[in-house]
């Protein structure tokens, strides 16, 4: 019985942290609890939520995605340089997903054919993808955009920022597929024991492949989400987001030894960081002090997990 | 006396592996522990080597009473372990291997690597080994690691060798080449412990042996007062246990024919499994029991030949392919291949056949959770919900969820790796009924065992492999000693000797 509270409040931790840094922000200092400053902090987290989605699914399966934050960069460039080369704006968008995908879709590929190991492939495609970026605009940022194109990232929908929209519609959907879906299954499953799932007859290859190309997209739709916030399509866009996306998906309880993560744990994840930098910037703290307190968070949060593991095997 | 060993008992988590242990070694004496698998001589030798700790009992060390809590200590008094699967580091050079761990403890402070490639040769060279120091160790073959295993306990000073089964993967002129170390080793007057499953090996090696049966030893003596009978007597010991004893039903359509197959060192295996039948296949350690189960299951497509199953010619390259023909493997490590620990029971009974709780890709929980329901109660796999993780579960309930997955998917070919190994007697009996269930309900079992009189209570014919090949086949009734004449290539090896 004592086992048991204590797993859950294992599980409750991330969210039990989300509420109180919430209400101590709140206390601290009376700029943080407005309208303004939430909606800022929404629109700059669902930037790395969204990413941090995708990474939820491949870290399930065991895998790790070091590419997503090129992979934004280039669907930025491709979908604003479609604006500017004239085309409609939802199809410049979806352009620029498209092109995330394709990028995704390599990564699963070399990953499940080539059969290298996902870090090293996408160590490998973080910096091409990366170069892709700077050839294609000669490494020099795409402006002048028409101003429409800001609704995606800085809009609001019945008082609500749009790029919140976007995510909750992307978490629902994520959360759908890994709960009630043969991929999202699998994906645990693989996560958990591949061997086992190859006994089983699981096609394996399959749906690594398609884990990779879904991580694509989302990276892609958050390329999209960060240009239009910026009114830019930057080459060097997104740089060092990867390891952001991991931080948020293993602060909400993912293990990078796969079979374990969940949406919410992701969401809550993303906002902690969130709220530690918006807080942070609100009390003046230096900035320098924030990466410290997000380093020691992530060690303490994996830390935390390795301890509640080993009780978990000798109980 | 080197080594004496009395009353040791060890048990794991409930599990008696060793009952009242008892073995005296004297120096320069090749002494033969054997017993059949599960036995106890292994867990005997690693308390030995001080890699697990003895519950009761006295162990002496040259007239000494002692305990080794962790391997070092066994090694600094003089123990060296020869193991099976080589404990050496691949990518380190034979003579970093030979002193690893040991680099710095020289009076000069720092061993130049020179310096340690020659100590290594001068050692190698004493042996009388070919090998050339510098070699990685990854390169080696399994007979080269062991030579390298048996220098570093020379290079060690070691005053008693464990050597456990050193012959199982090695050729006959490798074999030959073992013996002549151990001779040179007593020679030395260094003690050894040999242990080993083929009889042919015994005469020319062992002075003295000691018969483990059930964790209990039972015989000790001078080796050329026993005949092979009565060792295979002392090994197998007890009667025919007759408490489970199994009604054959007359055997139905042929499920599962395999053709002609080879692959690696497997040759040419052919034979029928019917339906309502269990078939036993027996044989040594290594005799390629495990690798024919994975050839069928299509883990290791087969090289030549033709497996069919339900009259449709399948060969499987893959276990997709077995698994839609309606193969099933129960494998041995069914922790590490079996099942995903992290997932449910639910999740795991479904996993093979998701496809038939979902439509276009989306799960309907409700049919999964009900299809789980249907399959726990059916192999009776006691839980406190099918949303309990599999990893919580006792060995055989984890079992029970391994075989309800493809029962649940409609297999009607199961192969079971092993099924008993680590299991207590109560679930072995329920894994026997389980098997039985199976075949009655019209499905076809190969039942791959290491201990015999499990396949003589179960089985209603028993295939016996020897070194990839199929060497014979016994039908009901048949006898421990049968079993082991097929396995183990005794005639031409005793009648040498004789």
């Amino acid at each position: 019985m004592q086992k048991s509270i204590a797993q859950r409040l294992q599980r409750f931790l991330p969210f039990v942290t989300l509420a109180l840094l919430f209400v101590a922000l709140t206390i601290a200092t009376p700029h943080f609890l407005t309208a303004v400053n939430l909606a800022s902090v929404a629109r700059q987290t669902a930037v790395i939520n969204i990413m941090a989605l995708g990474m939820t699914l491949v870290i399930i399966t065991g895998g790790i995605d070091l590419s997503v934050g090129s992979i934004l960069a280039v669907s930025g460039l491709f979908g604003t340089m479609a604006i500017k080369a004239g085309q409609p704006i939802p199809l410049a968008i979806a352009l620029g997903i498209a092109a995330g995908l394709v990028c995704g879709l390599l990564n699963g590929l070399m990953i499940t054919m080539l059969r290298i190991n996902p870090f090293i492939v996408t160590l490998g495609t973080l910096e091409a993808y990366r170069g892709i970026a700077l050839v294609v605009s000669k490494g020099l940022p795409v402006h002048e955009i028409p101003e429409r194109f800001s609704y995606l990232g800085d809009g609001n929908l019945l008082g609500i920022p749009f790029s919140l929209w976007v995510l909750a519609l992307c978490a629902v959907v994520m959360h759908f597929l890994l709960e009630n879906t043969k991929l999202g299954r699998y994906s645990f499953a693989i996560g958990s024991n591949q061997s086992a799932a190859y006994y089983a007859g699981v096609p394996i290859n399959f749906h690594l492949t398609a884990v990779y190309a879904i991580a694509g997209l989302l990276s892609g739709l958050a390329g999209m989400v960060e240009a239009s916030r910026l009114m830019t399509g930057q080459p060097t866009a997104g740089l060092g987001y990867e390891l952001q996306a991991i931080a948020a998906v293993v602060i909400g309880g993912g293990s990078l030894q796969g079979g374990e993560g969940s949406v919410i744990g992701t969401l809550i994840g993303a906002f902690i960081i969130g709220l530690l930098s918006n807080g942070s910037d609100l009390l003046g703290i230096n900035p320098y002090w924030q990466q410290v307190t997000i380093g020691a968070i992530i060690i303490a949060a994996v830390g935390f997990d390795e301890y509640r593991k080993r009780r978990f095997a000798t109980a | 006396m080197l080594l004496s060993l009395q009353g040791i008992r060890k048990s794991f988590g409930g599990v008696q592996a060793l009952s009242n242990g008892n073995l005296e070694v004297a120096e320069g004496e090749v002494h033969l522990l054997m017993g059949e698998n599960g036995a106890g001589k292994s867990t005997l030798m690693k308390i030995v080597a001080g890699m697990y700790r003895r519950d009761a009992g006295e162990m002496l060390w040259r007239g000494q009473p002692v305990s080794f809590t962790r391997p070092a200590e066994a090694t600094a008094h003089g123990v060296a372990m020869v193991h099976q699967e080589s404990l050496l580091a691949p990518h380190l050079n034979i003579a970093e291997n030979i002193f690893l761990g040991r680099e710095t403890t020289s009076a000069l402070g720092w061993v130049s690597r020179g310096a340690v490639v020659e100590k290594a040769r001068r050692i190698i060279s004493e042996l009388g080994f070919r090998l050339e120091p510098e070699t990685l160790v990854g390169r080696l073959s399994p007979a080269g690691k062991q030579l390298v295993e048996i220098c570093r306990a020379v290079a060690l000073g070691s005053s008693l060798l464990i050597f456990d089964e050193p012959t199982s993967s090695l050729s006959e002129s490798e074999t030959k080449e073992v013996f002549r170390i151990v001779k040179e080793l007593c020679r030395r007057s260094i003690g050894v412990i040999y242990i080993t499953h083929r009889l042919e090996e015994l005469r020319s090696i062992g002075d003295r042996v000691t018969v483990l049966r059930d964790g209990a030893t039972v015989h000790t003596g001078p080796l050329n007062a026993l005949d092979r009978d009565q060792l295979i007597q002392h090994m197998v010991g007890r009667p025919v246990n007759a408490t489970y004893h199994r009604e054959s039903l007359p055997p139905g359509e042929p499920l599962l024919e395999v053709k002609g197959v080879s692959r690696g060192f497997l040759r040419d295996i052919s034979f029928v499994l019917r339906a309502g039948e269990i078939v036993g296949l027996g044989g040594l350690m290594g005799a390629g029991r495990t690798e024919l189960c994975r050839v069928l299951f299509g883990l290791d497509p087969a090289e030549a030949g033709t497996v069919t199953v339900a009259g449709r010619r399948v060969d499987p390259k893959n276990p997709r392919q077995a698994v839609a023909s309606g193969v099933a493997l129960i494998p041995e490590d069914r922790q590490i291949s079996g099942l995903a620990l992290k997932l449910s029971i639910a999740h795991n009974i479904t996993m093979p056949d998701l496809g038939r709780v979902s439509s276009m890709g989306i799960l309907n929980k409700s049919a999964e959770m009900a299809l789980a329901s249907d399959y726990r109660e059916r192999l009776r796999i006691r839980c406190s919900s099918p949303r309990q993780l599999a990893g919580r579960l006792s060995g055989g309930n984890q079992q029970k969820i391994v075989i309800a997955k493809w029962v649940a998917r409609g297999a009607r070919v199961f192969l079971f790796d092993e099924p008993t190994r680590g299991i207590d007697v109560a679930a072995k009996q329920e894994v026997f009924e389980q098997m039985d269930r199976l075949a009655r309900g019209g499905a076809a079992v190969l039942m791959v065992s290491s201990e015999l009189p499990e396949l003589l209570q179960v089985a209603d014919r028993i295939l016996v492999m020897r070194e990839g090949r199929l060497t014979g086949e016994l039908a009901r009734p048949t006898t421990q000693e049968d079993i082991m004449r097929l396995a183990a290539p005794l005639h031409t090896a005793v009648e040498s000797i004789q």
